[in-house]
């Protein structure tokens, strides 16, 4: 190998291009999408993996996708399909949950990038179909009970040979799909830009050759391992536990532990979930594919963003949890509310993490991805139906130097609200409200961030309704004499009488003129409120973030 | 000919930039001074003097200013605002401050600042609702405004936004509420939703009307400096403002509408670029404008200037059409550091104060520019027309110490690194601004711009694959040239969600109607003749359900067009397939469509003088033979190689490169491979060797 030529330079602008590619791919799927889950919520990612299976470079997307694509491809190669008998061509596809999967709606493909019959890189993409099939629409069945009633589960298949595509894949991914037509374009659009990668990686070998692109790849992963491992190193050595909850599982009205267990021994941590919650009947559990993204999330945040996201970045990482638990979950455990879980061991992690460096980790963030969805009768088209998804975020955790961030997207996923305007203009809804909550944030030395109401009416004749949501039990915690944030509120208002919703329902009837309010809940504080400059807390007071200055 | 001259004047933050054009003669001339950042006004007044001085003609001769500047944008930028108040619906006034949600800096643990105009005690509620149909809802309360007129006073702000939702539909209660309060306290400026920006959408209409809304003072202040001191030099010239959409409007229309000023800095780029492809007969053009902090890409496809409905600055949303630009961080002064073995370039940038290392006015951090300068690219005496002398060893120095050291390498080899992570960058943000409009750079020819985008073209070129480079004449004052031959233009635009089908026909007939009326009305206020009005019917269409439209033209109307023009739906819908399956890869003819918004763009065409092909710029070249010799560092190779003036490259000259080519503000680098040629118009062409064009 000729390294000698890799100068500094040339690596940084392979490097940059590697993250073009990236971004290259990532436009691909915005352009040819077919899908609103897909095209406005923006709900996929995509990467660039060396020849050996190591992520590289990935676009500026979704935390929890992009950090298990590599752990996904592990399992896939250690278990079922080696990477020597990948071939130029070849597209290999799975959404199986006990296959390196996340959950049903979420394909992750893989194509191997070869120059001659050399290995030199791998594209990836990962997109949240629109349904798979299951108990509910969406395939969010909040009642499942086994992940065989959650829809469609496919082992890593060659959706495409040498080239060819697998037609008989693409009928059956139809067949099992509410939404047939969508679906099969959303698959396409994921398979094209796992060839706009493979030409971004084409140029690069056309121009630089193939062994400086793939030293550059090497040094690209070692450049972000030393940064995590500067990160860690900075970090005084011993063992940090932390506990966070889980609010239920949406079936039993009980709190589901998450413990983390963090060992800090001179550049390297050890991450031990074992002690977290047995895995749950209802759906909200995370395989360890799940955790291990959530960990690395954590950690890529607790190093302040400096490491590079890929493999080399998880390098001094290791994450121990115990099968069967919540945080590693067995077959046919159900798993499409994951995310609930996730949220959960990110905040976790943190937590524990905060407990070594008190003066750079934040308070807990609304930690949750506040999903409602809403049936009813289309306001244009006569006797269609149509389904509002709504997606909220909650106030980000005090850090220890400043105040959190009111309303806006934290931690484990990163989402775009909709246009009320147009969402009045597509549904028959009409908004009430959407508005800081006032005293949301834990109160601190610095106070978290708010949360957010969300309300609006219903002008139809019916609808039903459902929710995922948490942080309605256990509220997002405080640090170093910090006050927790406030609790999130789902609630029903019809004819003047309220009704407090639980966080995880589904199938709820509504009638014309009911109110659907959504609170979310905002962020820890950080340090005590005794020591909040004054100065803060009037102008908190002046625009109405705080009610009273008590 | 009483006002033989038209002038147009740029203010940049470091130059003013005129390009003057004598009908007399027919020649274009090009002026540069420095700018006056404390009082704009003065380097335009100055600019026009010195010109008229080196050009020979008379202040009281010139018959048109159009006059871009970045006024508008500094004025955002450096917070320079007055206090400013937002009227919005009950249950809403978080709406500004709530934004969109999604962060750029995934991992960061502080979250990325998020700007804001107007804090949460200056946003007032009031009850009333209309309905996404336009139906009311909740009405309008007097008693409620009444208070809030009170407590307006009270707050002591200058300029008041009002934004409601669904007010594009129905603008009445806007239209009561300023009134009442207008009436009621008549010395603060009004901003209303529906006037500034009349789409869907109530984040995006509500940023662009609270803007709007704090640069009105601003604006008129400026705009009644200009008219004075105009006035006071004998200057009897039309005056017209230069938009985002790369159209000019009077100072009028500019001081009651400066939103659409916002994002004129690069537009005369992008008009310049326009014209580029209009005389080469080329349809595919992209240029690079590289500056000192950053550099923008702007797009000719189809022979056609890329526009977009949308863009933001400093993060804030402005909902207004616009001509379609893509900023990378890359420029002249982006900032090179070591990181953990790694060379990292930008986007921090040392700007023009304290600059590069180079301009020994205390920079200490290694830019791309100090690049250049130590590779020998810069001639150091002659760096803006002499005005200036750089300090290469400094540069050196700095990217020893800096970069090189750290990083263990040559100290040239480290600014050629520097110099050639910034190429990569802008070549990234060609590749994916053409990528996202579905076409592939090499298919494009490449017309680089600005102080320093020269230097770096080839180098572009050859990482994208584009064959031919078209090198402007007077490319540090091309966006000055750009707004000589503007026209005048409006926006206008109507927000209903309506299925495109024939059950719609009629109501689409009505708005075309009501909005080509509307244009007629503004452009004969503007004093257009009815032969000079052009007006161009587009829609925003979309497949139904989608969250994105895309513009689609309908058709053009002109003074021959009949009475009630007609929309021809099959072929509107034909036309929004195509643009789809481009943009997008796909189209579902059998899908339904919807149409979000109907637009009006009212082009009042300004007279334009004949323009021979040969335009003569600055004086007459300098014949001289015998071409001097520079050491230039290219590719970790000390070469001898040519150095032209450009002035030199006439007729069937030509040069192949390696060779850099002088001009008084800016110097090209025609690297290995690369053939150069001069064209008639003063421009030079630049091929590929072997790629014949």
């Amino acid at each position: 190998m000729t390294n000698s030529k890799l100068d500094p330079a040339r690596l940084e602008v392979i490097r940059n291009a590697l993250i073009a590619g990236a971004e290259e791919m990532n436009l691909s799927i915005w352009r040819t999408a077919r899908s609103t889950v897909v095209r406005e919520t923006l709900d996929y990612s995509t990467a660039l993996f060396d020849g050996k299976g190591q992520a590289v470079a990935q676009s500026t997307r979704i935390p929890i996708h992009l950090n298990s694509m590599s752990v996904c491809l592990d399992e896939i190669i250690a278990n079922h399909l080696p990477l020597d008998e990948w071939q130029p061509g070849d597209v290999i596809l799975t959404n199986d949950p006990y296959c390196g999967g996340q959950h049903l709606p979420d394909f992750v493909a893989f194509q191997p990038i070869f120059s001659g019959d050399r290995r030199v890189a791998i594209s990836a993409s990962i997109v949240h179909h629109v349904d798979v099939g299951g108990g509910a629409p969406g395939s969010y069945y909040a009642g499942a009970r086994e992940v065989y009633q959650e829809g469609l589960r496919l082992p890593p298949v060659r959706l495409v040979e040498q080239g060819s595509i697998n037609e008989t894949v693409i009928r059956i991914i139809r067949q099992n799909s509410r939404e047939p037509d969508k679906i099969a374009g959303d698959v396409y659009a994921q398979i094209a830009c796992l060839k706009v990668g493979a030409n971004a990686i084409e140029r690069l070998i056309k121009r630089y050759n193939a062994d400086t692109v793939v030293a550059a790849m090497d040094a690209v992963l070692d450049q972000s391992e030393a940064e995590m491992r500067s990160a860690i190193g900075e970090l005084p050595d011993g063992e940090y536990s932390f506990q966070d909850f889980v609010d239920d599982d949406g079936q039993e009205a009980v709190g589901l532990e998450i413990d983390a267990k963090v060992t800090i021994s001179g550049e390297s941590c050890r991450v031990d979930l074992s002690r977290s919650a047995d895995q749950a009947p209802g759906p909200v559990n995370c395989t360890l594919n799940m955790a291990k993204s959530g960990v690395y999330c954590a950690l890529l945040c607790a190093a302040g963003g400096r490491a590079m996201a890929n493999s080399g970045a998880y390098r001094p990482i290791e994450v121990v949890a115990r099968p069967g638990s919540i945080v590693s979950c067995l077959a046919p455990a159900p798993v499409a509310n994951r995310m609930a879980t996730g949220h959960r061991v990110v905040t976790t992690v943190l937590g524990a993490i905060a407990k070594a460096s008190p003066n750079t980790i934040p308070a807990a963030y609304y930690g949750v991805s506040y999903v409602a969805a809403l049936s009813a009768p289309d306001p244009v088209v006569e006797g269609e139906r149509r389904v509002y998804f709504e997606v909220e975020v909650g106030g980000w955790g005090a850090h220890p130097e400043a105040d959190g961030a009111d309303g806006f997207s934290a931690g484990f996923h990163n989402l775009a609200n909709s246009p009320i305007e147009m969402c009045e203009k597509l549904f028959p809804i009409t908004f009430t409200e959407y508005a800081f909550i006032p005293d949301s944030g834990g109160r601190g030395q610095f106070r978290g961030g708010l949360g957010l109401a969300r309300e609006w009416r219903l002008d139809a004749d019916w609808g039903v309704l459902s929710g995922n949501f948490e942080r309605f039990r256990y509220p997002p915690y405080g640090l170093n004499g910090g006050e927790p944030g406030s609790l999130g509120r789902f609630q029903l208002t019809r004819e003047g009488e309220t009704t407090v919703l639980p966080s995880k329902i589904s199938g709820i009837d509504l009638q014309r003129g009911d109110r659907v309010r959504l609170e979310t809940s905002g962020g820890g504080g950080w340090g005590a409120a005794a020591k909040r400059d004054p100065a803060k807390r009037e102008h908190d007071l002046k625009n109405g973030y705080i009610s009273s200055s008590d | 000919m009483q006002y033989p001259v038209r002038v147009a004047v740029d203010i940049g933050g470091t130059f003013t930039d005129l390009q003057i054009h004598d009908a007399r003669t027919g020649d274009v001339h090009a002026f540069k001074t420095p700018s006056t950042p404390q009082d704009p006004s003065i380097g335009l007044i100055e600019g026009l003097s010195g010109a008229s001085q080196r050009y020979g003609f008379k202040l009281s001769e010139i018959g048109f200013i159009l006059h871009g500047s970045t006024i508008a944008t500094n004025a955002v930028l450096e917070r320079k605002l007055p206090k400013g108040a937002l009227l919005t619906t009950a249950g809403f006034r978080d709406v500004l401050e709530i934004g969109r949600h999604m962060r750029k800096n995934v991992y960061a643990l502080k979250a990325e600042p998020r700007p804001l105009l107007i804090p949460r005690h200056l946003r007032f509620e009031i009850a009333e609702r209309v309905r996404a149909n336009g139906t009311v809802d909740t009405a309008l309360d007097r008693g409620q405004l009444e208070q809030f007129a009170r407590d307006l006073e009270e707050s002591g702000a200058e300029a008041l936004a009002i934004a409601f939702l669904h007010a594009y539909r129905n603008p009445e209660h806007e239209l009561r509420a300023r009134d009442f309060i207008q009436s009621a306290l008549p010395s603060i400026t009004i901003s209303t939703s529906h006037e500034v920006s009349p789409e869907v959408r109530e984040f995006e209409r509500t940023s662009t009307t609270v803007l709007n809304a704090l640069l009105k003072p601003v604006i008129s202040n400026y705009l009644s400096s200009v008219a004075q001191r105009l006035a006071a030099a004998g200057v009897k010239a039309t005056l017209y403002l230069v938009q985002s959409n790369g159209g000019v409007a009077s100072p009028e229309e500019a001081a009651n509408l400066p939103a659409k000023l916002l994002l004129s800095g690069p537009a005369g780029g992008a008009m310049a670029l326009g014209q580029l492809a209009h005389q080469h007969g080329l349809t595919e053009l992209v240029g690079l404008d590289m500056g000192g902090t950053s550099s923008d890409v702007s797009v000719v496809m189809n022979g056609v200037i890329g526009e977009t409905q949308e863009s933001s600055i400093d993060d804030l949303p402005v909902r207004l059409p616009m001509i379609d630009i893509r900023t990378v961080g890359a420029g002249g002064g982006s900032i090179a550091r070591a990181e953990t073995g790694g060379l990292r370039v930008g986007p921090q940038s040392a700007g023009a104060y304290p600059g590069p290392v180079c301009y020994d006015r205390g920079g200490q951090q290694p830019t791309v520019t100090d690049g250049n300068a130590v590779l020998g690219r810069i001639i150091p005496d002659s760096f803006l027309g002499g005005g200036m002398s750089l300090k290469v060893a400094d540069a050196l120095r700095s990217c020893e110490t800096m970069i090189a050291e750290p990083l263990k390498m040559q100290a040239t080899a480290a600014a050629e690194g520097i110099v050639n992570v910034a190429t990569a960058h802008m070549a990234s943000a060609i590749r994916l601004s053409l990528f996202e409009k579905g076409v592939d750079p090499v298919d494009f020819t490449l017309a680089p711009f600005g102080g320093a985008a020269g230097l770096h073209a080839c180098a572009v070129a050859d990482e994208l694959g584009i064959d031919r480079i078209i090198f402007p004449s007077d490319a540090s004052t091309l966006s000055a040239r750009g707004m000589l031959f503007a026209d005048l233009r409006h926006d206008l635009s109507r927000s209903e969600l309506l299925i495109a089908n024939d059950d719609s026909l009629a109501r689409l007939g009505e708005l075309v109607t009501e909005l080509s009326d509307e244009a007629r009305a503004l452009l004969h206020r503007d004093g257009i003749s009815d032969e000079k009005q052009q007006i161009e019917i587009a829609f925003d269409m979309r497949y139904r359900g989608q969250a994105y439209e895309i513009t689609t033209p309908c058709l053009t109307i002109d003074s021959r067009t009949p009475a009630s023009p007609v929309v021809e739906l099959d072929n509107l819908l034909e036309r929004f397939h195509a643009l789809h399956e481009q943009r997008f890869a796909h189209s579902s003819p059998r899908e339904a469509v919807e149409i979000v918004t109907v637009r009006a763009a009212a082009i009042g065409q300004l007279d334009k003088p004949e323009l021979s092909f040969a335009v003569t710029v600055q004086e007459l070249p300098q014949q001289s033979k015998d071409g001097k010799k520079r050491n230039v560092w290219i590719d970790g190779e000390l070469k001898e190689i040519a150095c032209i003036h450009r002035d030199q490259i006439v007729g069937s000259t030509k040069v192949r490169g390696p060779a850099l080519i002088q001009e008084d503000y800016t110097i090209l680098l025609i690297r290995d491979d690369w053939e150069l040629s001069g064209l008639p118009n003063g421009d030079l062409n630049c091929v590929r060797s072997g790629k014949e064009q």
